[in-house]
């Protein structure tokens, strides 16, 4: 097992290289000079061409690349083209809220998508099963830009139990995670049912009913936990996709996280900030895959027994 | 099954408790005025930054040694009084025992500092570049003087770039000094959180005296729509920058207001003189005569502009409100048209950035000119290739702004019209009339604000009458604040003062 962890940490040192050159080149190779935007457009000439060289804009392309990734092992991801700031600070003041909110929303989702999608597919073609994916349905066709302005509207300027917007407060909490949380749990919801079905359908099962065990240990003890291993996989993703992507929800609610700065960044040619983000995003999403993976593990000893 | 449920419920319990832990006494005693922006500031180290954003805050946090009114004439500041004793040499007096937020005492040593560090830096080196030494007399007394007689000088040192530091604040912060700003203004700096804040205090030892409002934050709300949420939710006092479309609806609400003022940005649309048929007068004449700016404004700006009669607005020192713009005339320029050899028009091309406003301009002027015979074809170009083309000549029509930041005559006429700044310099009309680079140098030299004036005036007159651009109107500024904010006011230039703002529960 810790074998296997050490070589999936090994793995991602060429997913962060690949990463990397192909983030660096796209900055390289789009219009736009960073002495030229450090400077400020007034700043004379002589002193922008300077600045280039200083920075060894000037170098062979690989050269430059290789140069980064030199600093970046040590830690050094440079200063902010446009604030000045060290790239790693910022980051990690950054990095907590996206993170609170993913998190959360997350759980909003499992706790919402995993029962609704167990009672689904237990009493399929009920009621309760159309209405809960007419439901799931909604919520994966909604944008979350929408959402989320229709719960401002309503919670904020409607009944004014919650701020609109900006970071203060588990209060603050509340709207963006469930604007995240909807899409998410729409997405578990369907796959829960999907695989319950699946499972439920199967020998074992029937042999578990015909011995007279009660349908409520049927369900939580046989099938559930055969069901959840696509589910985890979903969950997994959904995570990883929340704190990467979660820039729509980040700027309806002006909330201060690291997809939007990533945005900002992208917008402003913030080279040093976009690559130090999408790095720590890959190794993130990454980290997340290999905790997935773990749990497989827990989940389904016969997974854990092919871990070398 | 059960150690996932124990892992998730408490990561549950974990973040419950650092959320309370990050909550912050925002409650409402009012002693706490929060105003919304559209974007962070970069830095707040004046000079490493011009960005508005940035200015924004700083001007809360610092003092130059003069400042501007309402109306953007001159008043004192960190300099009680000033003198000429030579065309070149200006001599201040400092106020006595103003101190900055660390403590120091402000010292002629820290203007010749600033002013040095101005000079040296790439990004405000422009708005100073007048300058050829500062000495320091003594404590309280420091003397600026000039390459040649500069007569804006004062504008520029009322610039917020121009913002006077304390030596050693700087010296010790370094490179993150624009994370720890120290000045001597109504505010000092408490904390940061980028993306989301920046939180200001009341500087008590104010030599103006201590602001009526205890703390300032000022938020970052990137989208319009919820600034105006924000406000009619009452979480934000003052929100700047109201969308057109949102103006309606913080009229309409009894617990708000929108201020409004003409801004001191002019937007235009210019002719290439190195291409024919723009060198020819009565073409830029009869493209001036069938441009309807009225339409413009009520369809693209929703009428927050005022028509333009000349490349500067009338908050800038050395306006000249005789001047003429050209009335909409369409018949009037065809016959400029036909009188100049393009009977049946021509056709041509207009360059524009992708700003959206720019790109409906460019399609509304295109049809105001179909009607008198000129095919218009709009192009979008990269901001970056649009900066460059321009600069080397490659355009034929352009759509660009320009803000004159000094409120001062010379920051908006001399880089956009004087033959030595033609190409990326701000001359991007490849103008050139002798008379007027003539009077442009004399104007700038001149330390005489009256003899300014009239050149100034004279200047217009001849621009309007050679038409290298066709300046099309002064947009307006706004802000929407709650109404129990009282005494805020707008400054033409953006950088809005929050000193003398105070709730109306604390009359």
């Amino acid at each position: 097992m810790h074998k296997y962890i050490f070589k999936r940490i090994l793995l991602l040192i060429p997913v962060l290289l690949g990463v990397s050159f192909l983030v660096f080149s796209i900055m390289s190779f789009t219009p736009g000079d960073p002495a030229q935007l450090i400077l400020g457009e007034s700043a004379p000439k002589a002193q922008v061409l300077a600045l280039r060289e200083e920075m060894g804009l000037n170098d062979p392309f690989l050269m430059q690349y290789g140069k980064f990734v030199l600093n970046a092992v040590q830690g050094d991801f440079g200063r902010s083209y446009t604030s000045g700031r060290e790239v790693f600070g910022e980051i990690f003041q950054r990095f907590p809220n996206t993170l609170i909110l993913a998190v959360i929303g997350v759980i909003i989702a499992i706790l919402i998508g995993i029962p609704v999608g167990i009672i689904s597919a237990t009493k399929q073609y009920s009621i309760m099963d159309s209405t809960s994916m007419i439901a799931a349905l909604l919520g994966v066709a909604m944008p979350n830009f929408w959402l989320g302005l229709m719960l401002i509207l309503f919670f904020s300027v409607g009944l004014g139990w919650l701020p609109s917007g900006g970071f203060g407060g588990w209060k603050s909490l509340i709207l963006p995670s469930i604007t995240l949380g909807t899409g998410a749990a729409a997405i578990i919801t369907r796959m829960t049912r999907s695989s319950m079905l699946e499972v439920i359908r199967q020998d074992y099962i029937r042999t578990a009913r015909a011995k007279g065990v009660t349908e409520k240990k049927v369900i939580n003890r046989h099938a559930l936990k055969n069901a959840l291993i696509p589910v985890i996989t979903v969950v997994g993703l959904q995570f990883g996709y929340l704190l990467g992507g979660a820039v729509l929800t980040e700027t309806v609610y002006s909330w201060p996280g690291v997809g939007r700065m990533m945005v900002e960044a992208i917008r402003s040619k913030d080279t040093p900030i976009v690559l130090a983000a999408v790095l720590f995003l890959a190794t993130t999403f990454s980290v997340v895959n290999l905790f997935v993976d773990i749990l497989y593990g827990f989940v389904d000893p016969r997974v854990k027994s092919q871990y070398k | 099954m059960k150690k996932v449920l124990l892992l998730i419920s408490s990561l549950v319990v974990l973040l419950t408790l650092t959320a309370c832990g990050g909550e912050e006494k925002e409650t409402k005693i009012k002693d706490t005025l929060v105003v919304a922006q559209g974007a962070d500031a970069k830095s707040l180290d004046p000079h490493a930054s011009n960005d508005q954003p940035s200015s924004r805050v700083s001007s809360q946090i610092y003092d130059g040694l003069v400042s501007t009114d309402g109306d953007m004439n001159i008043v004192p500041a960190l300099a009680e009084s000033w003198e000429h004793p030579d065309s070149t040499t200006t001599i201040f007096h400092l106020r006595k025992g103003v101190k900055f937020h660390n403590g120091e005492e402000l010292k002629a040593t820290d203007v010749k500092f600033t002013i040095e560090g101005m000079l040296a830096s790439p990004q405000t080196h422009h708005i100073i570049e007048a300058v050829d030494k500062v000495e320091v007399v003594d404590d309280y007394t420091v003397k600026i003087i000039t390459k040649e007689p500069f007569g804006p000088l004062l504008h520029h040192l009322a610039h917020t770039a121009s913002a006077i530091l304390n030596e050693k604040a700087v010296t010790e912060a370094g490179d993150d000094y624009g994370q720890h700003p120290v000045g001597t203004g109504p505010y000092s700096f408490v904390k940061w959180d980028s993306g989301d804040k920046i939180v200001l205090k009341a500087n008590k030892d104010y030599f103006l005296g201590a602001p009526k409002i205890e703390n300032v934050i000022f938020r970052n709300i990137t989208e319009g729509t919820n600034r105006t949420i924000s406000l009619e939710t009452g979480e934000v006092d003052i929100a700047y920058d109201i969308e057109p479309i949102d103006k309606n609806q913080v009229k309409g609400n009894e617990n708000l207001e929108l201020v409004e003022q003409e801004s001191l940005s002019m937007d235009y649309i210019g002719f290439n003189f190195s291409k024919a048929p723009f060198d020819n007068k009565l073409v830029r004449q009869a493209i001036g005569h069938a441009i309807d700016v009225d339409i413009l404004i009520d369809v693209v700006l929703d009428g927050a502009g005022t028509k333009a009669n000349s490349p500067i607005g009338p908050k800038v020192f050395g306006y000249s409100k005789d001047s003429k713009s050209y009335e909409y005339n369409p018949e009037l320029a065809k016959k400029l048209l036909a009188e100049a050899g393009y009977p049946n028009g021509f056709k041509t091309t207009i360059w524009t950035n992708d700003n959206p406003v720019r790109l409906q301009i460019a399609t509304i002027v295109q049809d105001q000119l179909k009607q008198v015979g000129i095919e218009m074809a709009v192009e979008p170009v990269e901001w970056g290739a649009y900066l460059d083309g321009t600069a080397r000549g490659d355009h034929e029509m352009f759509i660009l702004g320009w803000g004159t930041n000094t409120a001062d005559a010379d920051y908006g006429l001399n880089a956009l019209f004087n033959t030595a700044n033609i190409g990326g310099a701000g001359n991007r009309s490849f103008y050139s009339n002798k008379d007027v680079d003539k009077w442009l140098d004399e104007a700038k030299s001149s330390i005489d604000p009256q003899e300014r004036i009239e050149i100034y005036a004279k200047i217009q007159d001849q621009l309007m009458e050679d038409l290298p651009v066709d300046p099309l109107f002064y947009k307006t500024m706004n802000a929407g604040i709650n109404k129990d904010v009282k005494g805020f006011k707008l400054n033409p230039a953006g950088h809005h003062k929050i000193y003398g703002v105070y709730f109306e529960q604390q009359k």
